[in-house]
């Protein structure tokens, strides 16, 4: 009875392969929401005040750091990254100003179309939405750290200090500002509105007609609309993006490969069963000499 | 059967090295005790540009690796039907579920929120996308799966001769017959977890090797492959023999037994097979990528893949090809140290080595707190295991010293 | 069954091959973007736009009236006080002349007032609404029109985009109406007193005599010229530079508009020589400057137009309230002993040449001079 199963159970294995391998063309598509919001950043307008850092911490309710600790635009040049009480920060980068200026780049989440941060996720504390954001639910969340280690931007931050309620720690995309019909505290802040807020479809317009407008200000590329697979926010540059801090990545979502590994793994769960098949058959068919020994055999 | 059948082994628990074990083990739980305390902050040397250390690469990836004797033996006896090599099974058994569990332990260290640690169980969580959840699911049920296997070891030392003490011997008729009941039981189904370990095991073990491919800019071209997965199966397969024989000549040594070299070098035939078929899939691999052009950069991380490819793979191979060599315990030791040593090293270059942050400002070294505990957990390992063979009956011993175990029964009980 | 046994490890590793090849089937291109449907007319102007001829219709920016061909700065408020959220910031004050005057070096008053239709000027909030409101994203609302106005400009030239150089601090704030500088030319407004170079050396390829010098210092004292009235073109960002830009090179008639706009008239030599020139000496006019008259402003005794016209040579022709009955011989430098005092002053000066020194020979015989036996004594403040 027991053999017969498994023949069954390997029978429709096959079967299965055949139909999984037929449908295994298709990969999860890009989660390309015409009403997906974005934020435009236009490097060649920040003046690096660090007012979006001052804005991100207070909605956030980070640390209680006042404005006046905002102000020193010194830091700008230290090349920081993001960290666990401060989403976002301006880093100065050389955009060859006539004048000498630096230009500026504010850095935080890019909230991707295929985050490698979700995909990572094993227990769904981060999450897509369709508006546009990447939220992450510490109450998920179990401190494995798999998004860090995903995310091409180096972006999540954890809170190694606390020992018992850790969280990662990233750019909210202001979710809940966004659901009141709110801007996010950063664009809200920026005084020279380099910070476009807007359907990300209408952004990548914005941009191109800003290229085609001033060819001679801006690099003619915008970053983020198939960087990674596209992300949320994009920047404008006056000099090549090479230059800047932003890593050079080509439009492959970036788990695909490991989605695509898994899912073809797991397709109908047919190559596990076919695996089990197989062992199964073999492990009865080579049996046929001495079944007499089944008592012993069972006790390992 | 002709061979010898497994029982408790009788002897000294405390030696000089258990000793020593237990010293590095004590340390070990008192970091660990202070990392649930203190976080994660104070005790390693982890950050946001190095968010896994030591812990995910020895701990956990090691770990899970080494422990793949239980598997390749599992599959070898019961679903390919090498009785010969009957008498490793229970060893390499122990050896994964305690390896597995103490990847679980060591993985809990790691945790921000360790004691969310179950929360992939929870369906409305459980993620497809996620590689690392495959893993956890994987390894949970496995494990399962392990302790399942391991059920069968534990009724036949304790049936028939259950004896609580005190007031508690009303129970002994009910745990006698619950004992009974599950060897039954289990006797007719175990066929279908022991397959259902295998496939597991594969699945994981390549799971392995996929996580890193999800971090294409911060790897280096050396070890970011799609292949990895097959690589990282293909090498938990290799690694799982001669950890079998690792174990085996130390625990004979230990236990001063005489080693049952037919059976090693037996099983030694089969390593150089797989270790040349991967091997080579890590060759062709690394020329169809075009990464071979690395290898002779001189960096770090060039040296550290020869040492890798050239130390763990190709010299054990060699060694093991030369039927002569099979047939010395010296040689098999070392041969198949170097291949344990060789996987090791994998493991560490892929989650370590190969591992540059973006905007990295410095590199990456544990701290001391993570470097004693993961000696710690090692050596509380090998002293759960030395317990183990001890109460249960695991090693297969020469005929002249069962006796002695069986008198002996009663000691022993108390002693579990 | 050995050899089963290998069949069958095989198979199972071709079973994760196969997997794996199932894995990296094709999949989809994520490249391809959609492009979102758009009215070209919109921006278009012909039904074909490429690349090289794009027949972009002009936005408002382009279809701007000048502001100044209509208007006077006279009209505009002096200073503005920006101050709708001076509950948040403190009110920005906006010296509108001073920025007007400046802003003739750049673009004149589209530099700001880049969109202004017929009729009246419009102000910013017209076209730039509260953010979030305009239909346009491209456009800025209210708080980035002024700010990127300001900043961009400040930037560039003052190196400074600090928010304290507009707003005031919210604590004690400043009762000044705003301004304090008053003046008429590019060096007097708003900016730092500029060090003006006394003189600059051109080296010319004229042939022979191929150095120019030019007298800064005395076009502008002397002559009374204004920083743009040569400066023509000049903008902020000229001289706001760390790098300067490379400027292209004038042709001949370029560089000479500049000077012969006055010196039409004269040779090239008048500008050209082999060597440097002389600072102009006031000796050379025949009129060397005595202690007095070389602390005194050119144009205190020159005071008529671009051209400096030659004065007559006698005292009264400036002093003309100077009389034999008040003149006080000691601002001369020489204090008339009584002897002399009573002697009429057409006596020694002969001739009325007063500029020059008395000859003593009409009463004395002795050849003496007025610097051997002088008619009294030299006053000693002299020098």
């Amino acid at each position: 009875m027991k053999r017969r199963d498994i023949l069954k159970l390997a029978g429709a294995g096959g079967v299965l392969l055949l139909s999984g391998t037929a449908a295994a063309g298709d990969t999860q598509g890009m989660a390309s929401n015409d009403d997906a919001l974005g934020v435009l950043v236009d490097t060649t307008v920040c003046i690096g005040c660090r007012k979006c850092e001052w804005a991100c911490n207070q909605a956030n309710a980070l640390s209680s750091r006042d404005s006046k600790a905002f102000e020193d635009k010194s830091v700008c040049r230290k090349q920081r990254r993001p960290v666990d009480d401060a989403f976002t920060v301006v880093n100065a980068f050389d955009g060859r100003r006539s004048d000498g200026e630096p230009s500026y780049m504010k850095i935080q989440c890019m909230h991707c179309f295929k985050p490698a941060c979700v995909s990572a996720c094993l227990v769904g504390a981060l999450r897509k939405t369709p508006e546009g954001p990447v939220t992450y639910d510490s109450w998920k969340c179990m401190g494995c750290r798999y998004c860090m280690v995903a995310c091409p931007f180096q972006i999540p931050a954890y809170e190694y200090s606390d020992p018992l309620t850790p969280r990662v720690r990233k750019c909210t995309f202001c979710a809940e500002r966004l659901g009141e019909g709110k801007k996010p505290a950063c664009v809200e802040i920026c005084p020279n509105e380099a910070l476009t807020f807007g359907k990300r479809r209408d952004l990548v317009m914005l941009a191109y007609s800003r290229i085609r407008q001033f060819p001679d200000r801006y690099v003619d590329h915008v970053y983020g609309e198939n960087e990674a697979g596209g992300t949320s926010w994009m920047y404008l540059s006056p000099v090549d993006f090479t230059k800047t801090e932003l890593p050079a990545l080509n439009s492959r979502p970036i788990p695909e490969i490991t989605e695509t590994i898994q899912h073809g793994v797991f397709r109908w769960f047919v190559p596990p069963v076919l695996l089990y098949g197989i062992l199964g058959l073999s492990m009865i068919s080579m049996k046929t000499g001495d079944q007499d020994k089944k008592e012993d055999d069972n006790g390992a | 059967m002709a061979h010898d059948v497994a029982a408790p082994v009788q002897a000294p628990f405390f030696t000089t090295g258990t000793r020593i074990l237990a010293a590095i083990a004590g340390i070990g739980i008192a970091v660990y005790i202070f990392r649930l305390i203190a976080g994660l902050g104070m005790v390693t040397n982890l950050d946001n540009q190095y968010p896994w250390g030591l812990w995910i690469a020895i701990d956990v990836a090691c770990g899970v690796a080494l422990a793949a004797g239980g598997f390749t033996t599992a599959a070898l006896v019961h679903i390919f039907h090498q009785e010969k090599y009957h008498p490793v099974v229970r060893p390499a058994l122990l050896t994964a579920l305690l390896g597995y569990t103490f990847v679980v332990i060591g993985l809990l260290a790691d945790l921000g929120r360790y004691y969310n640690v179950w929360h992939p169980m929870i369906p409305f969580m459980w993620q497809g996308n996620s590689v690392l959840f495959e893993v956890g699911i994987c390894v949970m049920i496995y494990l399962t799966v392990l302790y399942i296997e391991f059920v069968p070891i534990a009724t036949e030392r304790f049936k028939g001769r259950v004896h609580l003490l005190g007031r508690l011997s009303v129970f002994d008729r009910l745990i006698e017959w619950a004992i009974t009941l599950a060897d039954k039981t289990l006797g007719r189904v175990m066929s279908l977890f022991i397959i259902a370990g295998v496939v597991l095991s594969c699945l994981h073990q390549s799971s392995l090797g996929t996580l890193m491919v999800i971090a294409p800019t911060k790897m280096h071209p050396l070890w970011y492959t799609p292949m990895s997965p097959l690589l990282f199966l293909l090498s938990a397969i290799a690694v799982g023999f001669p950890m079998v024989i690792f174990e085996s000549i130390l625990a004979s040594r230990s236990f001063k037994l005489k080693p049952e070299l037919d059976i090693l070098s037996g099983l030694a035939r089969f390593i150089p097979v797989i270790l040349g078929l991967y091997l080579s899939v890590k060759i062709i691999d690394l020329i169809l990528r075009g990464a071979w052009v690395y290898l002779f950069d001189g960096s770090p991380a060039s040296l550290m893949y020869f040492l890798e490819l050239g130390g763990g793979v190709l010299l054990p191979l060699i060694i093991l090809m030369i039927p002569k060599a099979r047939g010395s315990v010296g040689w098999l030791f070392t041969a198949a140290a170097l291949v344990i040593g060789g996987v090791a090293l994998n493991r560490i270059n892929v989650f370590l080595v190969a591992y540059t942050p973006l905007y990295a400002t410095k590199t990456y070294f544990p701290s001391p707190f993570e470097i004693a505990l993961t000696a710690g957990l090692i050596a509380l390992l090998v002293l759960a295991y030395r317990a183990a063979v001890m109460i249960f009956p695991v090693i297969a011993l020469p005929a002249g010293v069962r006796p002695m175990v069986v008198e002996n029964k009663n000691k022993a009980l108390a002693g579990a | 069954m050995k050899r089963k046994d290998n069949i069958f490890g095989i198979s199972a590793v071709i079973t994760i091959v196969i997997g794996l090849a199932v894995a990296f089937g094709p999949t989809a291109d994520l490249s391809a973007r959609e492009m979102p449907k758009v009215n070209c007319s919109q921006c278009h102007s012909c039904e074909t736009p490429t690349a090289q001829n794009p027949c972009l219709t002009n936005c408002p920016r382009m279809s701007q009236v000048n502001v100044a061909g209509r208007h006077d700065l006279s009209e505009a408020p002096k200073v503005l006080i920006l101050n709708k959220l001076v509950n948040q910031y403190g009110a920005v004050h906006f010296n509108h002349k001073l920025h007007a005057e400046m802003a003739g070096m750049n673009q004149g008053c589209t530099t700001c007032h880049h969109y202004s239709p017929e009729g009246h000027i419009s102000p910013c909030s017209e076209c730039h609404g509260k953010e979030g409101q305009s239909a346009n994203l491209g456009q800025p609302g209210l708080k980035g029109a002024f700010h990127r106005q300001c900043i961009s400009c400040h930037r560039e030239w003052s190196h400074d985009t600090d928010c304290r150089i507009c707003h005031m601090p919210l604590e004690g704030k400043s009762t000044s109406s705003g301004t304090t500088i008053d003046s008429t030319d590019i060096v007097g407004i708003s900016h730092v007193r500029l060090v003006e170079p006394e003189k600059k050396v051109y080296y010319t390829s004229y042939k022979g005599k191929p150095v120019v010098t030019f007298f800064h210092k005395d076009h502008t004292e002397l002559f009374n010229l204004r920083c743009v009235d040569c400066h023509t073109k000049e903008n902020c960002s000229g001289c706001h530079d760390i790098e300067k830009p490379v400027r292209a090179a004038k042709s001949e008639a370029e560089v000479h508009a500049v000077c012969s706009g006055c010196h039409a008239s004269n040779s090239c030599e008048t500008c050209h020589d082999s060597r440097e020139k002389p600072a102009f000496a006031h000796g050379s006019t025949g009129w060397p400057l005595n202690q007095y008259h070389v602390k005194l402003e050119c144009r205190g005794c020159h005071p008529t137009g671009k051209r400096i016209s030659r004065l007559r040579a006698d005292c009264v022709a400036c002093h003309g309230s100077w009389n034999p009955q008040n003149f006080q011989h000691a601002v001369t430098g020489l204090q008339l002993d009584k002897t002399h005092a009573e002697v009429d002053c057409g006596d020694c000066h002969r001739d009325k040449r007063y500029d020059v020194k008395p000859d003593c020979s009409t009463c004395h015989d002795d050849n003496r001079s007025p610097e051997k036996a002088p008619p009294g004594h030299y006053v000693k403040t002299r020098g």
